[in-house]
Protein backbone atom coordinates (compact mmCIF):
# COMPACT_ATOMS: atom_id res chain seq x y z
CA UNK A 1 0.00 0.00 0.00
CA UNK A 2 1.31 3.41 -0.91
CA UNK A 3 2.31 5.55 2.02
CA UNK A 4 -0.34 8.10 2.91
CA UNK A 5 -3.15 6.27 1.16
CA UNK A 6 -6.18 7.07 3.34
CA UNK A 7 -9.40 5.66 1.93
CA UNK A 8 -11.64 7.75 4.21
CA UNK A 9 -9.92 10.98 3.20
CA UNK A 10 -10.07 10.09 -0.50
CA UNK A 11 -13.75 9.16 -0.30
CA UNK A 12 -14.46 12.52 1.31
CA UNK A 13 -12.50 14.38 -1.39
CA UNK A 14 -14.33 12.41 -4.10
CA UNK A 15 -17.74 12.97 -2.49
CA UNK A 16 -18.35 9.24 -2.15
CA UNK A 17 -19.87 7.47 0.81
CA UNK A 18 -18.44 3.95 1.05
CA UNK A 19 -19.65 0.98 3.07
CA UNK A 20 -17.16 -0.82 5.33
CA UNK A 21 -16.96 -3.63 2.75
CA UNK A 22 -16.28 -1.19 -0.09
CA UNK A 23 -13.58 0.56 1.95
CA UNK A 24 -11.78 -2.72 2.66
CA UNK A 25 -12.08 -3.92 -0.95
CA UNK A 26 -11.03 -0.66 -2.59
CA UNK A 27 -8.14 -0.09 -0.16
CA UNK A 28 -6.78 -3.53 -0.96
CA UNK A 29 -7.27 -3.28 -4.73
CA UNK A 30 -5.95 0.26 -4.98
CA UNK A 31 -2.92 -0.75 -2.91
CA UNK A 32 -2.17 -3.47 -5.48
CA UNK A 33 -2.65 -1.10 -8.39
CA UNK A 34 -0.43 1.56 -6.82
CA UNK A 35 2.17 -1.14 -6.25
CA UNK A 36 2.16 -1.75 -10.00
CA UNK A 37 2.68 1.97 -10.52
CA UNK A 38 6.05 1.79 -8.75
CA UNK A 39 7.71 1.20 -12.14
CA UNK A 40 6.93 4.85 -12.78
CA UNK A 41 8.74 5.91 -9.61
CA UNK A 42 11.87 4.06 -10.69
CA UNK A 43 11.89 5.09 -14.36
CA UNK A 44 14.39 7.45 -15.91
CA UNK A 45 12.12 10.18 -17.28
CA UNK A 46 12.56 13.44 -19.18
CA UNK A 47 12.59 16.56 -17.02
CA UNK A 48 9.63 18.11 -18.82
CA UNK A 49 6.18 16.82 -19.63
CA UNK A 50 5.69 19.36 -22.41
CA UNK A 51 6.07 16.75 -25.15
CA UNK A 52 3.18 14.75 -23.67
CA UNK A 53 0.78 17.02 -25.54
CA UNK A 54 -0.68 15.21 -28.51
CA UNK A 55 -1.91 18.34 -30.26
CA UNK A 56 0.45 21.28 -30.62
CA UNK A 57 -2.07 24.02 -30.14
CA UNK A 58 -5.62 24.13 -29.04
CA UNK A 59 -7.75 26.00 -31.49
CA UNK A 60 -9.72 28.72 -29.75
CA UNK A 61 -12.95 29.68 -31.43
CA UNK A 62 -14.02 33.30 -31.57
CA UNK A 63 -15.57 34.53 -28.36
CA UNK A 64 -19.04 35.14 -29.67
CA UNK A 65 -22.41 34.09 -28.29
CA UNK A 66 -23.83 31.03 -30.04
CA UNK A 67 -26.91 28.87 -29.71
CA UNK A 68 -27.49 27.40 -26.23
CA UNK A 69 -30.00 25.02 -24.74
CA UNK A 70 -33.03 26.92 -23.55
CA UNK A 71 -34.34 26.85 -19.98
CA UNK A 72 -37.10 24.46 -20.99
CA UNK A 73 -34.64 21.86 -22.36
CA UNK A 74 -32.41 22.24 -19.32
CA UNK A 75 -35.13 21.93 -16.70
CA UNK A 76 -36.67 18.98 -18.56
CA UNK A 77 -33.57 16.88 -17.81
CA UNK A 78 -33.01 18.23 -14.30
CA UNK A 79 -33.88 15.93 -11.38
CA UNK A 80 -36.12 18.61 -9.88
CA UNK A 81 -37.24 22.01 -11.09
CA UNK A 82 -39.76 24.71 -10.25
CA UNK A 83 -40.84 27.81 -12.18
CA UNK A 84 -38.19 27.29 -14.88
CA UNK A 85 -35.40 26.90 -12.31
CA UNK A 86 -33.50 23.84 -11.08
CA UNK A 87 -34.36 23.12 -7.44
CA UNK A 88 -31.67 22.04 -4.99
CA UNK A 89 -31.55 21.54 -1.21
CA UNK A 90 -31.28 24.77 0.74
CA UNK A 91 -27.72 26.08 0.40
CA UNK A 92 -27.81 29.09 2.73
CA UNK A 93 -29.50 28.95 6.13
CA UNK A 94 -32.01 31.62 7.09
CA UNK A 95 -30.46 34.32 9.23
CA UNK A 96 -31.60 33.98 12.80
CA UNK B 1 -31.78 -17.11 -53.33
CA UNK B 2 -32.23 -13.83 -51.48
CA UNK B 3 -29.18 -12.80 -49.47
CA UNK B 4 -29.72 -12.38 -45.77
CA UNK B 5 -29.52 -8.62 -45.35
CA UNK B 6 -27.73 -8.86 -42.01
CA UNK B 7 -24.79 -10.58 -43.74
CA UNK B 8 -24.16 -7.82 -46.25
CA UNK B 9 -21.48 -5.18 -45.91
CA UNK B 10 -22.38 -1.53 -45.60
CA UNK B 11 -20.79 -0.91 -49.01
CA UNK B 12 -23.00 -3.58 -50.61
CA UNK B 13 -26.08 -2.32 -48.78
CA UNK B 14 -25.28 1.16 -50.12
CA UNK B 15 -25.12 -0.22 -53.67
CA UNK B 16 -28.47 -1.96 -53.36
CA UNK B 17 -30.11 1.06 -51.78
CA UNK B 18 -28.74 3.29 -54.53
CA UNK B 19 -29.94 0.95 -57.29
CA UNK B 20 -33.42 0.77 -55.83
CA UNK B 21 -33.12 -2.99 -55.20
CA UNK B 22 -33.53 -2.34 -51.47
CA UNK B 23 -35.26 0.21 -49.29
CA UNK B 24 -34.02 1.44 -45.96
CA UNK B 25 -37.35 0.40 -44.44
CA UNK B 26 -36.92 -3.22 -45.64
CA UNK B 27 -33.37 -3.24 -44.29
CA UNK B 28 -34.35 -1.79 -40.91
CA UNK B 29 -37.32 -4.15 -40.59
CA UNK B 30 -35.02 -7.12 -41.20
CA UNK B 31 -32.52 -5.89 -38.60
CA UNK B 32 -35.27 -5.17 -36.07
CA UNK B 33 -36.61 -8.72 -36.54
CA UNK B 34 -33.11 -10.10 -35.92
CA UNK B 35 -32.72 -7.83 -32.90
CA UNK B 36 -35.92 -9.22 -31.38
CA UNK B 37 -34.59 -12.75 -31.74
CA UNK B 38 -30.96 -12.30 -30.72
CA UNK B 39 -30.39 -9.22 -28.59
CA UNK B 40 -31.48 -10.87 -25.34
CA UNK B 41 -28.81 -13.52 -25.91
CA UNK B 42 -26.02 -11.14 -26.84
CA UNK B 43 -26.88 -8.05 -24.79
CA UNK B 44 -25.40 -5.76 -27.44
CA UNK B 45 -28.04 -3.04 -27.32
CA UNK B 46 -29.53 -1.48 -24.21
CA UNK B 47 -32.19 0.47 -26.12
CA UNK B 48 -33.79 0.37 -29.57
CA UNK B 49 -36.66 2.68 -30.49
CA UNK B 50 -38.15 0.68 -33.38
CA UNK B 51 -40.70 3.33 -34.35
CA UNK B 52 -38.03 6.02 -34.50
CA UNK B 53 -35.76 3.79 -36.61
CA UNK B 54 -38.57 3.10 -39.09
CA UNK B 55 -39.47 6.80 -39.24
CA UNK B 56 -35.82 7.62 -40.06
CA UNK B 57 -35.81 4.85 -42.69
CA UNK B 58 -38.98 6.17 -44.32
CA UNK B 59 -37.51 9.66 -44.38
CA UNK B 60 -34.37 8.30 -46.03
CA UNK B 61 -36.36 6.38 -48.65
CA UNK B 62 -38.39 9.52 -49.36
CA UNK B 63 -35.23 11.62 -49.79
CA UNK B 64 -33.76 9.09 -52.17
CA UNK B 65 -36.97 8.86 -54.17
CA UNK B 66 -37.01 12.64 -54.49
CA UNK B 67 -33.40 12.63 -55.73
CA UNK B 68 -32.14 14.24 -52.51
CA UNK B 69 -30.07 11.33 -51.16
CA UNK B 70 -27.41 12.68 -48.85
CA UNK B 71 -24.41 10.42 -49.33
CA UNK B 72 -22.88 6.96 -49.14
CA UNK B 73 -24.50 6.19 -45.77
CA UNK B 74 -28.01 7.11 -46.95
CA UNK B 75 -30.43 4.64 -45.39
CA UNK B 76 -27.76 2.53 -43.64
CA UNK B 77 -28.16 1.92 -39.89
CA UNK B 78 -25.28 2.83 -37.57
CA UNK B 79 -25.37 1.59 -33.96
CA UNK B 80 -24.35 4.24 -31.44
CA UNK B 81 -22.36 3.56 -28.29
CA UNK B 82 -24.33 4.85 -25.35
CA UNK B 83 -21.83 7.60 -24.50
CA UNK B 84 -22.43 9.51 -27.75
CA UNK B 85 -25.26 12.04 -27.63
CA UNK B 86 -28.16 11.71 -30.07
CA UNK B 87 -30.96 14.21 -29.55
CA UNK B 88 -34.08 12.60 -28.14
CA UNK B 89 -32.39 9.25 -27.39
CA UNK B 90 -31.21 7.93 -24.01
CA UNK B 91 -27.62 8.85 -23.05
CA UNK B 92 -26.83 6.59 -20.12
CA UNK B 93 -23.18 5.47 -20.47
CA UNK B 94 -24.62 2.19 -19.11
CA UNK B 95 -24.71 3.87 -15.69
CA UNK B 96 -27.47 4.23 -13.13
CA UNK B 97 -26.15 7.76 -12.72
CA UNK B 98 -27.47 8.73 -16.15
CA UNK B 99 -30.32 6.21 -16.43
CA UNK B 100 -32.99 8.92 -16.58
CA UNK B 101 -31.19 11.10 -19.13
CA UNK B 102 -32.50 11.73 -22.65
CA UNK B 103 -30.03 13.81 -24.63
CA UNK B 104 -31.27 17.32 -25.43
CA UNK B 105 -28.73 17.73 -28.25
CA UNK B 106 -26.80 15.95 -31.01
CA UNK B 107 -23.09 15.21 -30.80
CA UNK B 108 -20.99 16.36 -33.72
CA UNK B 109 -20.76 12.78 -35.00
CA UNK B 110 -24.55 12.41 -34.79
CA UNK B 111 -24.87 15.56 -36.90
CA UNK B 112 -22.36 14.13 -39.37
CA UNK B 113 -24.24 10.84 -39.59
CA UNK B 114 -27.55 12.62 -40.16
CA UNK B 115 -25.87 14.74 -42.85
CA UNK B 116 -24.68 11.51 -44.49
CA UNK B 117 -28.20 10.07 -44.47
CA UNK B 118 -27.40 7.32 -41.94
CA UNK B 119 -30.05 5.84 -39.64
CA UNK B 120 -29.07 6.45 -35.99
CA UNK B 121 -29.87 2.99 -34.77
CA UNK B 122 -30.17 2.16 -31.07
CA UNK B 123 -27.96 2.52 -28.03
CA UNK B 124 -25.08 0.09 -27.64
CA UNK B 125 -24.10 -1.48 -24.34
CA UNK B 126 -20.75 -0.57 -22.77
CA UNK B 127 -18.76 -0.65 -19.58
CA UNK B 128 -20.07 2.06 -17.28
CA UNK B 129 -18.63 5.43 -18.40
CA UNK B 130 -16.34 3.44 -20.77
CA UNK B 131 -14.34 2.09 -17.82
CA UNK B 132 -13.58 -1.55 -18.42
CA UNK B 133 -12.45 -4.18 -20.89
CA UNK B 134 -15.31 -6.68 -20.73
CA UNK B 135 -18.69 -4.87 -20.71
CA UNK B 136 -19.27 -6.63 -17.39
CA UNK B 137 -19.33 -3.17 -15.80
CA UNK B 138 -22.57 -2.16 -17.52
CA UNK B 139 -25.10 -1.26 -14.83
CA UNK B 140 -27.96 -2.64 -16.94
CA UNK B 141 -26.90 -5.94 -18.43
CA UNK B 142 -23.80 -7.82 -19.46
CA UNK B 143 -22.96 -8.21 -23.13
CA UNK B 144 -21.63 -11.55 -24.38
CA UNK B 145 -19.25 -12.61 -27.11
CA UNK B 146 -21.33 -13.92 -30.04
CA UNK B 147 -18.59 -16.47 -30.83
CA UNK B 148 -18.94 -18.01 -27.35
CA UNK B 149 -21.77 -16.72 -25.19
CA UNK B 150 -19.90 -17.78 -22.04
CA UNK B 151 -17.17 -15.26 -22.78
CA UNK B 152 -16.83 -11.50 -22.70
CA UNK B 153 -17.01 -9.46 -25.92
CA UNK B 154 -14.31 -7.10 -24.64
CA UNK B 155 -14.93 -3.50 -23.75
CA UNK B 156 -15.67 -0.85 -23.20
CA UNK B 157 -17.28 -0.81 -26.69
CA UNK B 158 -18.34 -4.44 -26.18
CA UNK B 159 -21.91 -3.80 -27.29
CA UNK B 160 -20.66 -2.31 -30.57
CA UNK B 161 -18.37 -5.26 -31.35
CA UNK B 162 -20.96 -7.86 -30.28
CA UNK B 163 -23.68 -6.21 -32.40
CA UNK B 164 -21.48 -6.36 -35.48
CA UNK B 165 -20.40 -9.96 -34.90
CA UNK B 166 -24.02 -10.99 -34.32
CA UNK B 167 -25.21 -9.28 -37.52
CA UNK B 168 -27.47 -6.90 -35.60
CA UNK B 169 -26.15 -3.82 -37.40
CA UNK B 170 -23.68 -3.24 -40.27
CA UNK B 171 -21.78 -0.29 -38.75
CA UNK B 172 -21.20 0.95 -35.22
CA UNK B 173 -19.59 3.80 -33.33
CA UNK B 174 -17.22 3.07 -30.49
CA UNK B 175 -15.04 5.26 -28.33
CA UNK B 176 -11.47 4.48 -27.37
CA UNK B 177 -9.56 5.84 -24.37
CA UNK B 178 -7.07 2.99 -23.91
CA UNK B 179 -8.22 0.35 -26.38
CA UNK B 180 -11.99 0.38 -26.02
CA UNK B 181 -12.60 0.11 -29.78
CA UNK B 182 -9.71 -2.15 -30.75
CA UNK B 183 -9.79 -4.71 -27.89
CA UNK B 184 -13.48 -5.67 -28.35
CA UNK B 185 -13.01 -5.61 -32.14
CA UNK B 186 -10.23 -8.16 -31.72
CA UNK B 187 -12.28 -10.34 -29.36
CA UNK B 188 -15.32 -10.32 -31.66
CA UNK B 189 -13.57 -10.71 -35.02
CA UNK B 190 -14.43 -7.28 -36.40
CA UNK B 191 -12.46 -4.21 -37.49
CA UNK B 192 -12.06 -1.21 -35.19
CA UNK B 193 -10.12 1.98 -35.75
CA UNK B 194 -9.03 4.61 -33.25
CA UNK B 195 -8.26 7.75 -35.23
CA UNK B 196 -5.47 10.25 -34.64
CA UNK B 197 -6.31 12.34 -31.58
CA UNK B 198 -8.24 15.37 -32.81
CA UNK B 199 -9.43 13.91 -36.11
CA UNK B 200 -13.01 13.40 -34.92
CA UNK B 201 -14.79 15.92 -32.73
CA UNK B 202 -15.52 14.87 -29.14
CA UNK B 203 -18.41 17.33 -28.90
CA UNK B 204 -21.25 15.25 -27.45
CA UNK B 205 -19.03 12.36 -26.35
CA UNK B 206 -19.43 11.93 -22.58
CA UNK B 207 -15.95 12.66 -21.23
CA UNK B 208 -13.92 9.96 -19.49
CA UNK B 209 -10.28 11.08 -19.98
CA UNK B 210 -10.34 13.99 -22.38
CA UNK B 211 -6.70 13.92 -23.51
CA UNK B 212 -7.10 10.26 -24.55
CA UNK B 213 -10.74 9.85 -25.68
CA UNK B 214 -11.55 9.44 -29.37
CA UNK B 215 -14.68 8.31 -31.18
CA UNK B 216 -14.02 5.81 -33.96
CA UNK B 217 -15.64 3.49 -36.51
CA UNK B 218 -16.25 -0.25 -36.12
CA UNK B 219 -17.39 -2.60 -38.88
CA UNK B 220 -17.08 -6.13 -40.24
CA UNK B 221 -14.57 -5.11 -42.92
CA UNK B 222 -11.82 -2.58 -43.46
CA UNK B 223 -13.69 -1.02 -46.37
CA UNK B 224 -16.81 -0.48 -44.25
CA UNK B 225 -14.67 0.96 -41.46
CA UNK B 226 -13.18 3.45 -43.94
CA UNK B 227 -16.64 4.40 -45.18
CA UNK B 228 -17.76 5.31 -41.65
CA UNK B 229 -14.50 7.08 -40.76
CA UNK B 230 -14.84 9.25 -43.83
CA UNK B 231 -18.29 10.35 -42.72
CA UNK B 232 -17.16 11.20 -39.17
CA UNK B 233 -13.92 13.15 -39.68
CA UNK B 234 -14.43 16.88 -40.00
CA UNK B 235 -13.45 20.07 -38.25
CA UNK B 236 -15.60 21.28 -35.35
CA UNK B 237 -15.01 24.50 -33.43
CA UNK B 238 -16.89 23.09 -30.43
CA UNK B 239 -13.98 20.73 -29.62
CA UNK B 240 -10.85 22.83 -29.19
CA UNK B 241 -8.60 19.82 -29.86
CA UNK B 242 -10.37 18.88 -33.10
CA UNK B 243 -8.51 19.77 -36.26
CA UNK B 244 -10.42 17.27 -38.40
CA UNK B 245 -9.76 18.21 -42.00
CA UNK B 246 -13.00 18.41 -43.91
CA UNK B 247 -11.45 18.02 -47.35
CA UNK B 248 -9.61 14.74 -46.83
CA UNK B 249 -11.03 11.37 -47.84
CA UNK B 250 -10.08 8.55 -45.51
CA UNK B 251 -9.99 5.58 -47.80
CA UNK B 252 -7.43 2.79 -48.10
CA UNK B 253 -4.69 4.53 -50.11
CA UNK B 254 -1.26 3.72 -51.44
CA UNK B 255 0.34 0.40 -52.30
CA UNK B 256 0.39 -1.55 -49.05
CA UNK B 257 3.02 -3.87 -50.50
CA UNK B 258 5.54 -1.05 -50.19
CA UNK B 259 4.91 -0.43 -46.49
CA UNK B 260 7.72 -0.75 -44.00
CA UNK B 261 6.48 -2.73 -41.01
CA UNK B 262 8.08 -2.56 -37.59
CA UNK B 263 7.61 -5.36 -35.07
CA UNK B 264 8.45 -4.15 -31.56
CA UNK B 265 11.04 -6.29 -29.85
CA UNK B 266 9.63 -8.53 -27.13
CA UNK B 267 5.96 -7.79 -27.86
CA UNK B 268 5.25 -11.36 -28.93
CA UNK B 269 6.82 -12.85 -25.85
CA UNK B 270 5.82 -12.63 -22.21
CA UNK B 271 2.11 -12.87 -21.49
CA UNK B 272 1.01 -13.48 -25.10
CA UNK B 273 -0.97 -16.69 -25.62
CA UNK B 274 0.79 -19.06 -28.07
CA UNK B 275 -2.18 -19.14 -30.46
CA UNK B 276 -2.27 -15.31 -30.51
CA UNK B 277 1.48 -15.15 -31.16
CA UNK B 278 1.10 -17.73 -33.96
CA UNK B 279 -1.72 -15.83 -35.68
CA UNK B 280 0.14 -12.51 -35.44
CA UNK B 281 3.41 -14.06 -36.65
CA UNK B 282 1.52 -15.45 -39.62
CA UNK B 283 0.26 -11.93 -40.38
CA UNK B 284 3.86 -10.63 -40.22
CA UNK B 285 4.94 -13.37 -42.63
CA UNK B 286 2.05 -12.54 -44.94
CA UNK B 287 3.20 -8.93 -45.23
CA UNK B 288 6.78 -10.06 -45.81
CA UNK B 289 5.56 -12.38 -48.57
CA UNK B 290 3.79 -9.45 -50.21
CA UNK B 291 7.02 -7.48 -50.42
CA UNK B 292 6.76 -5.36 -47.29
CA UNK B 293 10.02 -4.64 -45.49
CA UNK B 294 9.73 -6.05 -41.99
CA UNK B 295 12.15 -5.03 -39.27
CA UNK B 296 12.41 -5.20 -35.51
CA UNK B 297 12.08 -1.92 -33.61
CA UNK B 298 12.87 -0.93 -30.04
CA UNK B 299 10.27 0.60 -27.72
CA UNK B 300 12.22 0.52 -24.46
CA UNK B 301 9.58 2.25 -22.30
CA UNK B 302 6.76 -0.10 -23.24
CA UNK B 303 6.53 -1.34 -19.64
CA UNK B 304 5.62 2.17 -18.49
CA UNK B 305 2.52 2.40 -20.68
CA UNK B 306 -0.03 0.68 -18.40
CA UNK B 307 0.87 2.55 -15.17
CA UNK B 308 1.19 5.84 -17.08
CA UNK B 309 -2.21 5.35 -18.64
CA UNK B 310 -3.98 4.43 -15.42
CA UNK B 311 -2.56 7.49 -13.64
CA UNK B 312 -3.43 9.93 -16.44
CA UNK B 313 -6.82 8.39 -17.27
CA UNK B 314 -8.04 8.11 -13.69
CA UNK B 315 -6.81 11.62 -12.85
CA UNK B 316 -8.79 13.05 -15.75
CA UNK B 317 -11.77 10.84 -14.94
CA UNK B 318 -11.89 11.96 -11.32
CA UNK B 319 -12.08 15.53 -12.56
CA UNK B 320 -14.50 14.91 -15.45
CA UNK B 321 -16.89 12.87 -13.31
CA UNK B 322 -17.02 15.61 -10.70
CA UNK B 323 -19.90 17.05 -12.73
CA UNK B 324 -22.24 14.25 -11.64
CA UNK B 325 -23.61 15.80 -8.50
CA UNK B 326 -27.33 15.15 -8.73
CA UNK B 327 -28.05 18.83 -9.37
CA UNK B 328 -28.48 19.52 -13.09
CA UNK B 329 -29.12 16.10 -14.64
CA UNK B 330 -28.84 12.41 -13.91
CA UNK B 331 -29.58 10.59 -10.69
CA UNK B 332 -30.48 12.55 -7.54
CA UNK B 333 -30.68 10.66 -4.27
CA UNK B 334 -33.83 10.77 -2.18
CA UNK B 335 -31.56 11.37 0.80
CA UNK B 336 -32.28 14.87 2.02
CA UNK B 337 -29.99 17.12 4.01
CA UNK B 338 -27.32 19.60 2.99
CA UNK B 339 -26.33 19.99 -0.67
CA UNK B 340 -23.07 18.10 0.01
CA UNK B 341 -24.97 15.23 1.64
CA UNK B 342 -27.31 15.10 -1.35
CA UNK B 343 -24.37 15.14 -3.80
CA UNK B 344 -22.46 12.46 -1.91
CA UNK B 345 -25.51 10.21 -1.70
CA UNK B 346 -26.34 10.74 -5.40
CA UNK B 347 -22.81 9.83 -6.48
CA UNK B 348 -22.60 6.84 -4.15
CA UNK B 349 -25.92 5.45 -5.40
CA UNK B 350 -25.33 6.30 -9.06
CA UNK B 351 -21.80 5.03 -9.72
CA UNK B 352 -20.85 1.35 -9.91
CA UNK B 353 -17.74 -0.20 -8.33
CA UNK B 354 -15.27 0.25 -11.21
CA UNK B 355 -16.17 3.91 -11.60
CA UNK B 356 -15.78 4.49 -7.86
CA UNK B 357 -12.44 2.66 -7.90
CA UNK B 358 -11.12 4.87 -10.69
CA UNK B 359 -12.44 8.09 -9.16
CA UNK B 360 -10.68 7.20 -5.89
CA UNK B 361 -7.46 6.34 -7.72
CA UNK B 362 -7.60 9.55 -9.75
CA UNK B 363 -8.34 11.58 -6.64
CA UNK B 364 -5.29 10.05 -4.94
CA UNK B 365 -2.83 10.64 -7.81
CA UNK B 366 -3.90 14.29 -7.96
CA UNK B 367 -4.03 14.90 -4.22
CA UNK B 368 -1.75 17.30 -2.36
CA UNK B 369 1.59 15.66 -1.62
CA UNK B 370 1.17 12.90 -4.25
CA UNK B 371 0.53 14.69 -7.53
CA UNK B 372 4.25 15.17 -8.25
CA UNK B 373 5.06 11.55 -7.53
CA UNK B 374 2.22 10.14 -9.61
CA UNK B 375 0.46 12.53 -11.98
CA UNK B 376 3.41 14.71 -12.99
CA UNK B 377 5.71 11.69 -13.37
CA UNK B 378 3.05 10.01 -15.51
CA UNK B 379 2.94 13.06 -17.80
CA UNK B 380 6.72 12.88 -18.15
CA UNK B 381 6.49 9.15 -18.91
CA UNK B 382 3.80 9.91 -21.47
CA UNK B 383 6.17 12.35 -23.19
CA UNK B 384 8.85 9.65 -23.28
CA UNK B 385 6.50 7.01 -24.70
CA UNK B 386 5.26 9.41 -27.37
CA UNK B 387 8.83 10.33 -28.34
CA UNK B 388 9.79 6.65 -28.64
CA UNK B 389 6.77 5.85 -30.81
CA UNK B 390 7.37 8.84 -33.09
CA UNK B 391 11.05 7.89 -33.39
CA UNK B 392 10.14 4.30 -34.27
CA UNK B 393 7.60 5.55 -36.83
CA UNK B 394 10.22 7.72 -38.50
CA UNK B 395 11.89 4.52 -39.71
CA UNK B 396 8.82 2.40 -40.50
CA UNK B 397 5.28 3.11 -41.69
CA UNK B 398 3.38 0.98 -39.19
CA UNK B 399 4.02 -0.97 -36.00
CA UNK B 400 2.46 -4.43 -35.87
CA UNK B 401 1.60 -6.22 -32.61
CA UNK B 402 -1.24 -8.37 -31.26
CA UNK B 403 -4.25 -6.26 -30.28
CA UNK B 404 -4.77 -8.19 -27.04
CA UNK B 405 -2.40 -10.71 -25.41
CA UNK B 406 -5.02 -13.46 -25.05
CA UNK B 407 -8.37 -14.41 -26.63
CA UNK B 408 -11.64 -13.43 -24.90
CA UNK B 409 -11.82 -14.72 -21.33
CA UNK B 410 -14.79 -16.27 -19.57
CA UNK B 411 -17.47 -14.04 -18.08
CA UNK B 412 -16.54 -13.37 -14.44
CA UNK B 413 -13.01 -14.76 -14.79
CA UNK B 414 -11.23 -11.47 -14.05
CA UNK B 415 -14.04 -9.57 -12.35
CA UNK B 416 -12.38 -9.65 -8.93
CA UNK B 417 -8.94 -8.61 -10.14
CA UNK B 418 -8.96 -5.13 -11.68
CA UNK B 419 -5.20 -5.07 -12.20
CA UNK B 420 -5.32 -8.18 -14.40
CA UNK B 421 -8.10 -6.57 -16.40
CA UNK B 422 -6.04 -3.39 -16.82
CA UNK B 423 -3.25 -5.45 -18.38
CA UNK B 424 -5.60 -6.42 -21.26
CA UNK B 425 -4.82 -2.98 -22.66
CA UNK B 426 -1.04 -3.32 -22.76
CA UNK B 427 -0.75 -3.17 -26.57
CA UNK B 428 -3.49 -0.63 -27.24
CA UNK B 429 -2.74 2.02 -24.59
CA UNK B 430 0.39 3.57 -26.17
CA UNK B 431 -1.55 4.80 -29.24
CA UNK B 432 -3.83 6.78 -26.92
CA UNK B 433 -0.95 8.16 -24.86
CA UNK B 434 0.83 9.25 -28.05
CA UNK B 435 -2.31 10.40 -29.91
CA UNK B 436 -1.62 8.02 -32.81
CA UNK B 437 -4.08 6.23 -35.12
CA UNK B 438 -4.39 2.46 -34.72
CA UNK B 439 -6.53 -0.33 -36.13
CA UNK B 440 -7.39 -3.89 -35.11
CA UNK B 441 -7.92 -6.35 -37.97
CA UNK B 442 -9.04 -9.99 -37.55
CA UNK B 443 -6.23 -12.42 -38.38
CA UNK B 444 -7.19 -15.84 -37.11
CA UNK B 445 -8.92 -17.91 -34.49
CA UNK B 446 -8.03 -19.63 -31.27
CA UNK B 447 -10.58 -22.42 -31.32
CA UNK B 448 -13.82 -20.57 -31.95
CA UNK B 449 -12.47 -17.28 -30.66
CA UNK B 450 -11.27 -14.54 -32.99
CA UNK B 451 -7.78 -13.07 -32.74
CA UNK B 452 -6.79 -9.67 -34.14
CA UNK B 453 -3.58 -7.88 -34.97
CA UNK B 454 -2.92 -4.23 -34.30
CA UNK B 455 -1.32 -1.61 -36.50
CA UNK B 456 -0.19 1.80 -35.20
CA UNK B 457 0.89 4.58 -37.55
CA UNK B 458 2.15 8.15 -37.49
CA UNK B 459 -0.39 10.97 -36.97
CA UNK B 460 -2.92 11.12 -39.82
CA UNK B 461 -1.75 7.88 -41.42
CA UNK B 462 -5.25 6.36 -41.30
CA UNK B 463 -5.22 5.69 -45.05
CA UNK B 464 -2.05 3.61 -44.71
CA UNK B 465 -3.54 1.60 -41.83
CA UNK B 466 -6.67 0.97 -43.88
CA UNK B 467 -4.64 -0.03 -46.95
CA UNK B 468 -2.53 -2.44 -44.90
CA UNK B 469 -5.64 -3.89 -43.28
CA UNK B 470 -7.37 -4.34 -46.59
CA UNK B 471 -4.38 -6.06 -48.18
CA UNK B 472 -4.52 -8.65 -45.40
CA UNK B 473 -8.29 -8.88 -45.46
CA UNK B 474 -8.46 -9.40 -49.23
CA UNK B 475 -6.09 -12.34 -48.98
CA UNK B 476 -7.82 -14.03 -46.05
CA UNK B 477 -11.36 -15.03 -45.22
CA UNK B 478 -11.93 -12.95 -42.11
CA UNK B 479 -13.88 -10.01 -43.53
CA UNK B 480 -17.64 -9.96 -43.08
CA UNK B 481 -17.51 -12.84 -40.63
CA UNK B 482 -20.44 -13.32 -38.29
CA UNK B 483 -20.79 -15.65 -35.37
CA UNK B 484 -23.09 -18.66 -35.89
CA UNK B 485 -25.95 -17.87 -33.52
Amino acid sequence: MAEGFDIDHLAKLARLSLTAEEKALFASQLGQILGHFQTLAQADLPASADDARVVDESALRSDEPGPVLGAEAVTRIAPASRDGQISVPRVVDDES
Amino acid sequence: MVDALHELSAVELGRRLASGALTSRALCEALIARHRTLNDKVGAFTHLDEADVLAQADASDARRKAGRGRGPLEGIPVGIKDNVAVKGQPLTCSSKMLAPLVSPYDSHVAERLRASGAILYGRLNMDEFAMGSSTENSAFRKAFNPWDLGRIPGGSSGGSAAALAAGLVPLALGSDTGGSIRQPASHCGVVGLKPTYGLISRFGLVAFASSLDQIGPMARSVEDCALLLDALASADARDMTCFGPSDRAFTPAGDARKLRIGVPKGFLGKGVAPEVAAAVNAAVEFYRSQGCAVSEVELPSADLAVPTYYVVATAEASSNLGRYDGVRYGHRSAVSGTPVEMMTASRSEGFGPEVKRRILLGTFVLSAGYADAYYVRALRARAKIRAEYLAALSGVDVLLTPTVPTPAFKVGEKAADPLQLYLEDVFTIPANLAGLPAISVPCGKSGRLPVGFHLVGAPLSESKLLAAGRLFEDAHGYAHQQAPL
